[in-house]
């Protein structure tokens, strides 16, 4: 005579797996898509519009940010769920206050970095995805960059398990590399749905490229490879300043950072024993 | 005010399909005649005031950027229409701009008539309806929700920064200090809420599996549920439609 549980079930091993198979299938989509936007572009802009490519780049780049997202999201712990909304909306805040700053960067990333380094690469690739999904009820046109996010934020959680965020000079490094990557993720992106870039400054490198005569995806991919690695390297130190500024019994709560010991120091608990 | 009555997921699965059928198209004038149903059913709607701002405020640098860039440049242009310099005006260069400003504007102006015309809780609702996973839900609900709260917030460090003597100078190195003075505290109390916010979800068992139920109730009806399949469809066939026609022509293009 036993009574059925009343508390809910936890998950089992194979749900584990599917959402393991759905992360790889996400990171998959988004390789293929870049790939293929790669190797068909010679051809492609001489013919005009490029909407096949266009149709890819939204599709393939789309469906891999929404396979992460449903691979990743119900793993994640509720104290990482609950820091998205807030890692989101720094995300548009503070680039709204860097813009006052009247500084020439972007820095729209640095929520994003923050949950990476609190919470790992996929909490991180999640963070990025959502963020360009739900910014894009604001402006539209962040939407089909959500790959590039998802990227921004698996590269920053996978420095940080590595250890790039215990020396401070250190991160800006891992910055850099990061701004390489997702800058080139991002080029196709505005090169075949967009046609170019929005900003004046982004237009006038891109414009000098093309001067030279390069093609667009060849032209804006050199100007993302001279604005995002500085504009990454100075989001990632930011997002250091910001984790060091934290008190240790709130950087500690989190399982990432207490396991790969992601932080310079020991862990508060620890310490006392 | 016939819009907020339709599932938020129908209105969802009608713009999708406007745009991957306007992408499909690729041509200025089905473009156009999107951006133009856009803007008419918006003001059918009573927010055209508020889709044709928040438009202009993206669209205006884009188009300008694209005119300069194309407009000015572009290598693979032969019908030269004003020689100046290096800078070139040819006539494909001025059509791959329009092309790409009116798809665009088409892609922005639809995206921002959607997210007028919903509701978030609605949304919510509806998506929960849909097997996502109900974090998804959450996270687009309390994003849209804190950012008003946020920025208040940002405004009270301000303040209290401002009464300690915050002066914002001129330099460099003053304004990234005001930045950092502001941006410590202001991320220090949102992590720390958040902990608190993890700690009563966790309460109530929001990380676990399993269904979810809402007060909310989302209208929904079979004719809806039709046409969302049918939209869905119409997308797919254009797409299917464009890639036959561009191997049919010699290659992807």
């Amino acid at each position: 005579m036993s009574q059925p549980s009343l508390t809910l079930p936890t998950p089992g091993q194979q749900a584990g797996r599917n959402r393991r198979l759905l992360e790889l299938l996400g990171a998959a989509a988004i390789a293929a898509t870049f790939v293929y936007l790669v190797l068909t572009q010679p051809a492609d802009i001489a013919g005009g519009l490029g909407s096949v490519s266009a149709l890819v780049a939204l599709g393939g780049f789309l469906l891999g940010a929404a396979l992460l997202i449903a691979g990743v999201l119900p793993t994640l712990p509720t104290s990482t769920v609950v820091l998205m909304p807030v890692a989101l909306v720094l995300n548009i805040v503070l680039g709204q206050l860097m813009g006052t700053s009247g500084l020439p960067f972007y820095f729209d990333a640095i929520g994003t970095v923050l949950v990476a380094v609190l919470a790992g690469p996929a909490a991180g690739a999640a963070t990025g995805a959502l963020s360009s999904i739900v910014w894009s009820f604001i402006n539209p046109t962040v939407l089909p960059f959500a790959a590039g996010a998802a990227l921004i934020g698996f590269l920053a959680g996978t420095a940080a398990r590595y250890g790039l965020f215990r020396r401070f000079y250190l991160a800006p490094v891992a910055g850099f590399v990061t701004g390489i990557l997702a800058g080139v993720v991002s080029a196709p992106v505005a090169a075949f749905v967009f046609g170019g870039t929005s900003g004046a400054g982004t237009g006038a490198i891109v414009s000098a490229f093309r001067a030279m005569g390069d093609t667009l995806l060849a032209a804006i991919t050199k100007q993302a490879l001279i604005s995002d690695p500085m504009d990454k390297a100075i989001v990632f130190a930011i997002a250091a300043t910001l984790v060091y500024a934290l008190p240790r019994r709130t950087t500690f709560q989190f399982p990432f950072v207490r396991r790969f010991n992601v932080l310079a120091g020991k862990d508060p608990a620890k310490r006392d024993s | 005010m016939a819009a907020p009555r339709l599932n938020p997921l129908t209105l969802l699965a009608a713009a999708a399909a406007v745009l991957v059928i306007t992408t499909a198209a690729s041509s200025w004038a089905f473009s156009l005649t999107v951006a133009a149903g856009a803007v008419a059913l918006s003001a059918a709607n009573g927010c055209a005031r508020r889709v044709l701002l928040a438009g202009t405020a993206i669209l205006a640098p884009f188009w300008l950027s694209l005119l300069v860039m194309h407009g000015l440049f572009y290598p693979e242009g032969r019908t030269v229409l004003v020689h100046w310099g290096p800078a070139r005006v040819t006539a494909e260069g001025l059509g791959f701009a329009l092309d790409m400003g009116l798809r665009t504007s088409a892609f922005v102006l639809v995206l921002m008539l959607f997210s007028f015309s919903i509701r978030v809780p609605d949304l919510v609702a509806a998506l929960a309806t849909l097997r996502l996973p109900p974090q998804f839900g959450y996270v687009l609900a309390s994003t849209l929700m804190l950012a008003p709260i946020i920025a208040a917030r940002l405004g009270k460090v301000r303040q209290a920064q401002e009464a300690r003597g915050l002066v914002v100078g001129k330099g460099i190195r003053s304004r990234l200090g005001a930045v950092r003075l502001q941006m410590i505290p202001l991320v220090l109390g949102l992590v720390h809420d958040a902990g608190t916010r993890a700690q009563a979800l966790d309460a109530r068992g929001f990380g676990r599996p399993g269904p979810r139920t809402t007060y909310r109730k989302v209208n929904d009806s079979h004719a809806q549920r039709g046409f969302r399949v049918v939209a869905l469809l119409l997308a797919a066939v254009a797409v299917v439609l464009r890639i036959a026609a561009s191997y049919l022509t010699g290659g992807p293009a």
